[in-house]
């Protein structure tokens, strides 16, 4: 568990906050408009990268607020938080110094405690 | 020490101990060797270590709930405490499972999966059940009730570990204006101070005269905080760790007080000063009793003032052991003979020394090859260096196969380790969070680069005390060690063994067949033989695991590398996760201002989330809940009943955009509604899939009232709220729940508009005047009411919301106004029955998450000619508008004197009978079934593939046998299909 600096209240225990998947996936304007498929990936479709990215969360038990933050998340990080509507900070300004936590690839999972000789 | 002396039992034996022993302790003062038996194969086995790391001594407290597994090398005695020993039978002595050991050869690794395949269900009805009776360790306990707490700590700095290094760290920070916490496992301070003669002075003091000072100058500092008696279990991301405080050491549990605290600690630098654990060397019946650990022979005669054996046999690799031999020849023993695997040019001076002043048998370039006994270590067999055998008679044997870093937290972590092949142990190398590792811990072994590690290491902190230690050491300074993980047998019998894991009964050769079997990946290996997957982790003996796999594999150790190390540390008591969590405090019980008088007319209750809501009420002692339902639901259709809807979630919503904002919530459209009317609504998810329903009250454009299903009354306003601020927040609307503003009162039946105009005189209830689906707030006493005419029974029903101070008054007033009508108070499972004789949904019960509105034939609840609301666009998509989607019917049994199961299957075939042949085809499944006492048959709703076209069609429901049900599918709708009763 980490903390999230919520950008109403401060600095909380992670367990207060919840989840809100990935950031700026704008509802289409005019959904009548589009197909299926556009549709379909605005519902269902997600993007989930080992690394840096832009996600919600909302301080469920505090203020109830939603905001968006910049995570990495194979180190849970939490790079910057910033209010609704405010725009994303370019990706570009974050370094990623460190990848995963035991240095494990960038796609899948791995665990090992031990640095290869 | 005083000498007063403490008594407690050990199996049903009175013993004296010393206050402040371990039980370990006390029953070394008293000559105890056997402890316990061994997992799997029942071997005696006795006190290995002195500490946490123990994996043998596992006893059972009776008199503490039966508390099962507690390691009596920690856990410290009171008078009265009553102990057993765990995991034989009749006795400890003559134990039959011991006939494990003589059938031993047969029980290698992976014996049980190899061993009970078959025959079909015989693991779970006799395999599993035998095997856990004759395998395991300490009986659960049984009822108990944790008075356990939880506390939580946000600091600056922690310090884990109050040793040597703990203490100069603290002593830099003692005073400063950094926040910080230290945590000690021990009931002292002071750590391999206080176990061993390492160190003669400090800065010219005795070390005890130092470790006092020390310890007053941190205690008197306002910024430190000391925690005795506490262990941190666990490193989690980020910084933040949990640590298990015993509030009752060395005295029995207190009724009244917390036994446990769970320590919740947020830190924004954590220093690890948790030391080192020794570890052992394998050779032949290394399990005897008897044998120990030289360092935790060595802790015993120090701290715990107890000579576990006179004249020991020491068998070491390193440098490590002088000190045990000191010690001991300091108070006058002396040891039988001191085995050293190095070679003489090797072992320090200081050793050596020692070892010609008092003549004690020195075997240089020497192993132990075995020991020998029944119940306890008899003889010790030495390979010399001259490869010849060699048995000496002794009673114990300590053994010392180096030191581990004590890495367990750090890699927890996600610390990176490497190996250091000076001291052969794995040792931090990188960190993940914001920890610094002082001491043994980061595999610094010298006394002397210890001040300057701490001053290197805290550097980066400002403001920090300057210090000045100087240590005076007895023996060597420089720590030395030669690799050796096991000996070699000289004995090919197939009873002999060499353990490599002691609680598990793992045996060097089970580690052999499981690399032959292919098992060679370190994390697979562990899961095959279990190897340190005790309750003690492995903690003496995982690395000359590594060790020894690395040599068969002929592979360098680091490329074997170790197994994840996993929180916690060390088992943690359930009560103490559980803490104040449990009973009546696991999770809050919501009552509706009605609670007391459903009690008083023996409601029996039903959990609907966290609310109590009458199920039923009984009306005599023998009434059944068939019964009293049937009864209550023929009541109100005959004339009428009250049902307390107080738990029903209310959500007002408020804004000039109000309209434009539950128009884009709910399927229905709201724009020509009139004020002061209601309608039902349903809520879709964007996926189209129902989520809620409702009734939506609007007061005016700018004001409305919903009602959500009970259970979901916090997630519709989250829904709520999450597309008010992240999709439209240029919308101007504020949701608020009210849901315990009101009680809310359904009154349904025919009777129920005579019974509203008797207790509300100055009402109007006509048709004319108070339509169905109308409402209107009115002047109650000193306070507003709100009736709305709305019905979920398909009679003419009321809904009465009133403030909860006037909910009970009120209640009572409306049974006293209708004694001549015979009203009758009715629960949810009443409600339920009603509804589906109207085939009305329950969100939850007939829908799944996977409903359309269009699959519960609701299209008329959509707003076809709105632009957008949640969920539209996806109700045209293809599979949602696909025939064979499953559809909500109606179903009728044909024999109208059966009755339908809920969540029976539908099918299409009749004959059940086996054997079956080909896959039974599943239509849908009965989400709804009630006895109608109305219609005086059975009426089902359910879900099942193409069901709008099946309706008039034969179908059969399977039962808990294999018979079938006929039904006929019908429209979902039993009684009034004109529903003419609630527009009466």
């Amino acid at each position: 568990m980490f903390t999230i600096r919520c950008p109403y209240c401060g600095e909380r225990d992670q367990s207060e906050f919840s989840n809100g998947g990935e950031a700026h996936v704008a509802r289409p304007k005019d959904p009548e408009q589009i197909s299926d498929r556009e549709w379909s990936e605005y519902v269902f479709i997600r993007a989930n990268p080992k690394g840096i990215y832009y996600e919600r969360w909302v301080h469920t038990h505090g203020c109830k607020k939603w905001f968006n933050a910049v995570r990495n998340t194979s180190t849970d990080e939490i790079l910057k938080v910033y209010k609704m509507g405010e725009a994303p900070p370019p990706l570009k300004g974050f370094k990623n110094t460190i990848k995963t936590p035991s240095g494990e690839p960038d796609v899948g999972s791995g665990n090992f405690s031990v640095k290869k000789p | 020490m005083t000498e007063s002396k403490i008594y407690f039992k050990f199996d049903g034996k009175k013993y004296a101990g010393n206050q402040g022993d371990t039980i370990a302790a006390a029953l070394l003062r008293n000559n105890v060797r056997l402890i316990g038996r061994s997992f799997k194969y029942h071997r005696p086995r006795g006190i290995y270590t002195c500490g946490i790391e123990e994996p043998n001594a596992l006893v059972q407290i009776i008199n503490e709930h039966n508390e099962p597994n507690v390691r009596a090398t920690v856990k410290k005695i009171y008078e009265g405490m009553i102990v057993k020993s765990q995991n034989r039978w009749p006795s400890l002595k003559t134990d039959l499972g011991s006939i494990n050991n003589i059938l031993s050869p047969i029980f290698s690794a992976g014996f049980y999966y190899k061993t009970f395949m078959g025959p079909k269900g015989f693991w779970k009805n006799v395999y599993e059940p035998l095997i856990r009776r004759t395998a395991g360790l300490g009986k659960p306990p049984k009822e108990f009730k944790s008075k356990s707490i939880h506390q939580h700590h946000n600091v600056d700095i922690i310090i884990v570990g109050g040793g040597l290094s703990g203490l100069l760290a603290a002593r830099k920070f003692a005073g400063t204006n950094y926040d910080v916490l230290m945590v000690e496992r021990e009931d002292a301070l002071g750590g391999v101070l206080k176990n061993a003669d390492k160190i003669k002075s400090i800065n010219d003091q005795p070390k005890d005269e130092w470790l006092e000072k020390t310890e007053r100058l941190i205690r008197n500092s306002s910024n430190i905080k000391i925690l005795k008696n506490t262990l941190v279990t666990t490193y989690n991301f980020s910084d933040h760790l949990i640590a298990l405080e015993d509030k009752n050491v060395g005295k029995p549990q207190d009724n009244e007080k917390p036994e446990l605290v769970l320590h919740k600690i947020r830190t924004k630098h954590t220093i690890l000063a948790n030391g080192h654990i020794e570890r052992f060397i394998t050779f032949r019946n290394n399990d005897l009793p008897g044998v120990m650990l030289a360092a935790s022979f060595e802790k015993y005669l120090n701290r715990y003032g107890v000579v576990p054996d006179e004249s020991p046999v020491i068998f070491t690799n390193n440098s490590s052991t002088y000190s045990l031999l000191k010690s001991l020849t300091d108070l006058g023993h002396k040891p039988k003979a001191y085995v050293d695997i190095r070679d003489q040019k090797n072992i320090e001076k200081e050793t050596i020394d020692l070892l010609e002043k008092f003549n004690i048998p020195f075997y240089p370039k020497s192993e132990i090859e075995g020991c020998e006994g029944q119940k306890e270590v008899k003889k010790v067999s030495i390979r010399t260096k001259k490869n010849q055998i060699s048995k000496i008679k002794t009673s114990m044997l300590c053994v010392s196969g180096g030191f581990n870093p004590d890495i367990h937290l750090f890699t927890q972590s996600k610390g990176l380790l490497k190996w250091d092949k000076e001291h052969l142990t794995f040792k931090p190398d990188r960190i993940f969070q914001k920890t610094i590792t002082l001491g043994s811990v980061s595999g610094n072994f010298s006394y002397e680069k210890l001040l300057v590690e701490v001053e290197n290491k805290l550097s980066e902190f400002e403001g920090l005390n300057e210090l000045e230690v100087k240590f005076e050491l007895n023996g060597p300074g420089k720590f030395q060690i030669k690799e050796l993980w096991e000996t070699k047998h000289e004995k090919k019998s197939l009873w002999s063994k060499s353990f490599i894991d002691l609680q598990n009964d793992v045996t060097t050769k089970d580690l052999r067949q499981a690399v032959n079997e292919g098992f060679n990946r370190i994390e697979h290996l562990k899961r095959f033989t279990t190897n340190s997957m005790g309750t003690d982790q492995g903690k003496i003996s995982s690395i000359n695991a590594l060790g020894i796999v690395s040599k068969i594999l002929k592979k360098d150790i680091s490329e074997v590398g170790t197994t994840t190390y996993r929180p916690p540390y060390s088992p943690v008591n359930f009560s103490a996760i559980a803490g104040r969590s449990t009973y009546e405090f696991y999770d809050p019980e919501r009552k509706t201002p009605l609670h007391s008088w459903h009690v008083k007319q023996n409601a029996v209750f039903e959990n609907v989330g966290q609310w109590k809501r009458p199920w039923y009420f009984k009306k005599s002692e023998d009434e059944t809940m068939h019964q009293a339902v049937q009864r209550e639901a023929e009541q109100v259709r005959k004339a009428a009943g009250i049902l307390d809807g107080s738990t029903l979630g209310k959500i007002e919503i408020k804004g000039k955009d109000a309209l434009t904002f539950v128009n884009l919530m709910y399927t229905n459209s709201f724009t020509k509604m009139k004020p002061k009317t209601g309608r039902y609504a349903l809520m879709l998810g964007e996926d189209g899939m129902v989520k809620d329903d409702g009734i939506v009250c609007k007061i005016n454009d700018q004001h409305f009232i919903v009602t959500t299903t009970t259970g979901n009354a916090a997630s519709v306003l989250a829904h709520m709220e999450e597309y008010a601020q992240t999709e439209w927040p240029n919308l101007n609307v504020y949701m608020n729940s009210i849901t315990e503003q009101f009680a809310t009162f359904n009154l349904s039946g025919p009777k129920s508009r005579v019974i509203m105009s008797r207790v509300f005189n100055d009402i109007d209830f006509s048709n004319d005047q108070f339509p169905f689906m109308s409402f209107n707030n009115f002047k109650y006493l000193d306070t507003e009411i709100r009736i709305l005419r709305a019905s979920f029974t398909g009679e003419l029903g009321y809904e009465i919301y009133v403030p909860p101070s006037h909910a009970l008054k009120l209640w009572q007033k409306i049974f006293i106004y209708s004694r001549d009508f015979d009203l009758v108070p009715y629960g949810t499972e009443t409600m339920h029955l009603l509804r589906a004789e109207k085939g009305y949904i329950i969100v939850g019960q007939d829908t799944d998450g996977t409903v359309t509105p269009l699959d519960l034939n609701l299209n008329w609840m959509i707003g076809k000619k709105k632009k957008d609301f949640i969920g539209k666009r996806s109700l045209t998509r293809t599979d949602i508008v696909r025939e064979t989607r499953k559809q909500l019917v109606g179903l009728v049994p044909i024999d109208k004197t059966l009755g339908i199961e809920e969540g029976q299957h539908v099918i299409e075939q009749k004959d059940l009978s086996l054997p079956i042949k080909d896959p039974v085809d599943m239509l849908g499944h009965v989400t709804s079934s009630y006895f109608s006492p109305n219609l005086n048959h059975s009426v089902a709703m359910a879900l099942i593939r193409g069901g709008k076209r099946k309706i008039g069609s034969r179908l059969f429901v399977s039962t808990e046998n294999l018979n079938t049900i006929a039904v006929e599918v019908v429209e979902p709708n039993f009684i009034d299909p004109k529903n003419e009763r609630m527009m009466l």
